[in-house]
């Protein structure tokens, strides 16, 4: 396919959701050198290098927002890079990813902020990067937030890493209100989470593996609400994983402070008992719990408590994962599962609307991070994803486009299949 | 304050100022090398009219400068303070007949003080020193070269000054202070 | 006279003293102009400088201005003496006071130590820096610097800029420049402001100050201090509270840059700024503020012991 074959495409008779004007609808949409042109029932387009997409039967929805992504670039580049992260995001429907600052080097300095928004040209999808808290994640010396927020960073996070000095914290929140980005706040507890491996609760007692408790998270939790009520900085809770988490954060809320937060799908859609099979794809941070806090965090997004869906996608090597439990690396693959397990749990299980859904993995993300995505708007460059909702199938690992295959959901049935991506602009993926 | 005597009026003391710039020419066989050093506050603009008075019988120009003597002054420490005024001699003093001009001389004091700030300035040929009354009652050895008017006083009485330039007219009365 | 013999803090001066010591500052500054820079007023006064810190600039300025009134000056720092030895403040005044000394004047680390200080002893006490707290001398000097270019305090707009929590310097001087009737800003940081700032006008970025303001107040910011431990970097200080020469020529006609000094060029102001010359070096009264805090110092000398 050549540039102008993936810049003008005509998708045909989708049922269009648009989560901004909260509308369902079924039309055409036209894209003409890569802008949404038209948008309308029967659109008579024509042209030599035009593609067309059947669209019958499937859902339109702007491009994904994935605010929580891991992509190894640079320094874990076997992983996964920048390049080989935005195909597997296009795959799963997902046309911008916010990537978190772990990398090696961190992405700490303004030098790193412009090499990922400099590789975030070239790639499938918009990158646009996380910066850290603090240096080198080490939870002691602030970053130069103004310079970072200057180069582009949307937001700020020592995602994989927690701050313990409490009164670190608190200046960080502080600093932070000077630039109006929020706060992506990995909740642990160090001293609590300890060398745990799994949730502390009846399964790891049977299975003999040193425990994280729900305290972990809950602990931070409060104390970052209470620093946050003072400071009055924007704080976004990521992966969610516990019932104390959902309370504290709703009442919080209700109280006025600015507080977001997200869940992945892999804490929606499993509990514990999983853990019986000692898949290392399911050891994750934090852990996989129990299904009363499963069922709590369902509740919460029902109930609105819960504002993104966000993957957490965390490629390993297979070196990394094919091991004991206890050397096993933490982390999950999600890029290409974001909608669909999401929609299986969520939306075919559990009954939430698809407008609902949809909302959580495009217009409220892009709120959160203050960006302009997740809209399907006639005049602006072309996002889009095109996707049958009544196909099924079955999770397999060589179908993974991303570097690393440690995803938790293989073997899974799933429905909700990407037929086509359109980033930026141009038709990046489509399904063969 | 009980005025008690009218001592000069404008007529007299425009008298003595003219009298004393023609003794001061005579004495210093003319105006060369003559610079006046008017103390702070009522000698400066004496000064300045003796000085403009030479200026005008010789029609060279004469240099004339302000002095503060606050600092110099020997009861630091036992007397409420006024603020200093400024001090300003902007020549060279050395080697120059110094006419130093103050309106009242009483204790000595204040010349004194003038005499220390003077010598940190410069070595001049000579000091002379135009009072335009003289009250009595030295408590130092310091006598004027240049007497407008001598006034014998008793300790109770205090010579009041006044001039155009600083109160808007010129007369000098005895006042009982009260 | 002055209304209290000590000076111990900005706030605590009345607005009479305050324009006793400006209008006498001026004879002063005369003096300080003269071949011969003395007069005899404060002769066979003791005064001694009793510095818990060290200090070089401010130490020199208060011996000169004793000097120049032929008072007795005597530096005391008890960094070298028995102090180091365990010798406890109290015992280092004592020791002191039965040398009959007339005046002291004092800095020390510790906040409020001063005040300690004063209320022990029954002379004159002059605070010369203590702690974060006051630095009363350096303000009224800052004042008079004020009045000498301005002429008035009355509207003029100044912004004082870097870490503010930190600095006594820049809590004397809002003390002062408010009660003057000074709109004053403070630029800074969140990590170098009280926690709750509601009570003060308040920006984070020079930049939203630099074209309004009358006088640009620059801080001192050293990075080794503990307490500065949270500031990111020198090059995050350059780019959001540095004074460069961009920043420089926005400046409005008439303005004017202070600094208590020592300036850390390349920290808080570059040195194209510190070194350039020409109309631009006429904003920069860093040296005149110098000049004027001798002649300060012997008005404040001369109202308290003359």
């Amino acid at each position: 396919m050549n540039k102008n074959e993936r810049k003008n495409v005509l998708v045909k008779s989708g049922r269009i959701i648009d989560p901004e004007k909260g509308k369902e609808f079924i039309s055409d949409i036209y894209i003409k050198e890569g802008i949404l042109a038209e948008m309308r029932e029967n659109i008579k387009a024509k042209g030599k290098e035009l593609t067309e997409i059947d669209a019958k039967g499937c859902i339109v929805c702007p491009g994904f927002v994935d605010m929580h992504v891991h992509l190894r670039d640079p320094g874990f580049e076997d992983e996964e890079t920048i390049e080989s992260g935005a195909l597997s995001a296009v795959k799963g429907g997902i046309t911008t990813v916010a990537c978190m600052p772990n990398t090696n080097p961190p992405i700490d300095s303004e030098s790193m902020v412009k090499y990922i928004l400099e590789k975030s040209q070239r790639a499938a999808c918009k990158v646009l990067p996380v910066a850290a808290m603090t240096r080198g994640l080490k939870g002691t010396d602030i970053t130069d937030m103004g310079l970072l927020a200057e180069a582009g960073a949307v937001g700020f996070s020592d995602d994989g890493r927690c701050i313990s000095d409490s009164r670190l914290m608190y200046e960080v929140m502080r600093y932070s209100t000077q630039f109006g980005l929020p706060l992506v706040l990995h909740e642990e507890d160090c001293y609590v989470s300890g060398g745990g491996l799994v949730n502390e609760g009846c399964y790891s007692a049977m299975l003999g593996l040193d425990g994280i408790s729900s305290l972990s998270d809950d602990v931070i939790i409060a104390r970052d609400i209470i620093l946050a009520g003072r400071s009055r900085a924007k704080i976004h809770i990521t992966h969610v994983s516990t019932r104390g988490g959902v309370e504290m954060i709703k009442k919080a809320r209700e109280g006025g402070l600015d507080i977001t937060c997200d869940v992945t799908p892999h804490h929606l859609f499993f509990n514990d008992s999983y853990l019986a099979s000692f898949n290392t794809n399911l050891k994750v941070k934090p852990p996989i719990r129990s299904e009363e806090d499963r069922l709590a965090l369902i509740e919460g997004v029902k109930g609105g408590v819960i504002d993104a869906i966000a993957s957490d996608h965390a490629p390993h090597l297979d070196t990394e994962k094919n091991t004991t439990f206890r050397l096993a690396e933490f982390g999950t693959i999600g890029l290409e599962t974001l909608f669909s397990a999401a929609f299986s749990k969520l939306c075919r299980e559990e009954k939430i609307s698809l407008l609902k859904l949809i909302s959580l993995i495009t217009t409220s993300p892009a709120k959160i991070l203050g960006i302009d995505a997740g809209k399907i708007e006639v005049g602006k460059t072309a996002n889009i994803a095109v996707i049958d909702t009544e196909a099924e199938e079955e999770i397999k690992r060589e179908d993974f486009v991303s570097k690393s295959k440690n995803s938790a959901f293989i073997g899974q049935k799933l429905w909700g299949k990407v037929i086509c991506t359109i980033s930026g602009g141009e038709l990046v993926y489509i399904n063969k | 304050m009980i005025e008690k005597a009218h001592i000069l009026n404008e007529d007299d003391i425009d008298r003595v100022v003219r009298r004393i710039s023609h003794e001061i020419l005579e004495r210093n066989k003319g105006p060369e090398s003559l610079v006046f050093i008017g103390i702070q506050k009522r000698g400066v603009p004496l000064a300045d009219r003796i000085a403009k008075n030479i200026e005008k019988f010789e029609g060279t120009e004469i240099k004339a400068g302000k002095l503060d003597i606050t600092f110099y002054r020997d009861d630091i420490g036992h007397n409420i303070k006024p603020n200093a005024r400024i001090t300003d001699i902007s020549f060279d003093i050395e080697g120059k007949n110094v006419i130093l001009v103050d309106d009242v001389l009483y204790t000595g004091r204040t010349v004194r003080a003038a005499l220390d700030a003077i010598i940190d300035f410069g070595r001049p040929r000579s000091i002379q020193l135009v009072v335009l009354i003289d009250r009595g009652h030295r408590e130092l050895p310091i006598r004027a070269d240049y007497v407008g008017k001598n006034l014998p006083t008793s300790i109770t009485e205090s010579v009041e000054v006044k001039l155009k330039e600083t109160d808007g007219l010129d007369r000098v009365t005895v006042v009982e202070k009260g | 006279m002055l209304s209290k013999k000590s000076i111990l803090d900005a706030n605590s001066l009345s607005l009479e003293d305050i324009k006793l010591i400006l209008s006498n500052a001026d004879s002063f500054l005369e003096i300080s102009r003269r071949d011969v820079k003395k007069v005899p007023t404060l002769r066979g006064k003791t005064v001694i400088n009793l510095f818990f810190e060290p200090s070089t600039r401010t130490r020199t300025s208060f011996e000169i201005a004793a000097k120049r009134l032929s008072a007795d000056i005597i530096n005391f720092s008890p960094l070298d003496s028995s102090l180091k030895k365990g010798e406890s403040i109290i015992d280092t005044i004592k020791t002191i006071l039965s040398m009959k000394v007339d005046l002291i004047v004092i800095r020390h680390s510790d906040s409020g130590t001063v005040r300690m200080v004063d209320g022990f002893v029954n002379i004159p006490v002059i605070n010369a820096g203590d702690g974060k707290h006051q630095h009363p001398t350096q303000a009224l000097l800052d004042l008079y610097t004020i009045k000498k270019r301005f002429g008035k305090f009355e509207g003029l707009k100044a912004a004082i800029v870097g870490d503010f929590l930190n600095s006594r310097v820049a809590r004397s001087n809002m003390n002062l420049f408010e009660k003057m009737g000074m709109d004053v800003t403070v630029v800074s940081p969140t990590m170098f402001l009280p926690e709750d700032f509601s009570g003060m006008k308040v920006k984070h970025c020079i930049d939203d100050v630099i074209e309004d303001a009358d006088i640009i107040y620059i801080l001192r910011m050293q990075f080794e201090r503990q307490d500065r431990k949270f500031y990111p970097s020198v090059m995050e200080y350059n780019r959001f509270l540095g004074l460069d020469m961009e920043r420089l020529k926005r400046m409005k006609p008439g303005s004017i840059v202070m600094h208590p000094g020592p300036v850390n060029r390349g920290i808080e102001i570059t040195d194209e700024v510190m070194d350039t010359s020409g109309k631009l070096a006429e904003k920069i009264v860093i040296e005149e503020q110098v000049t004027f805090g001798v002649a300060v110092r012997m008005a404040i000398l001369y109202l308290i012991l003359g």
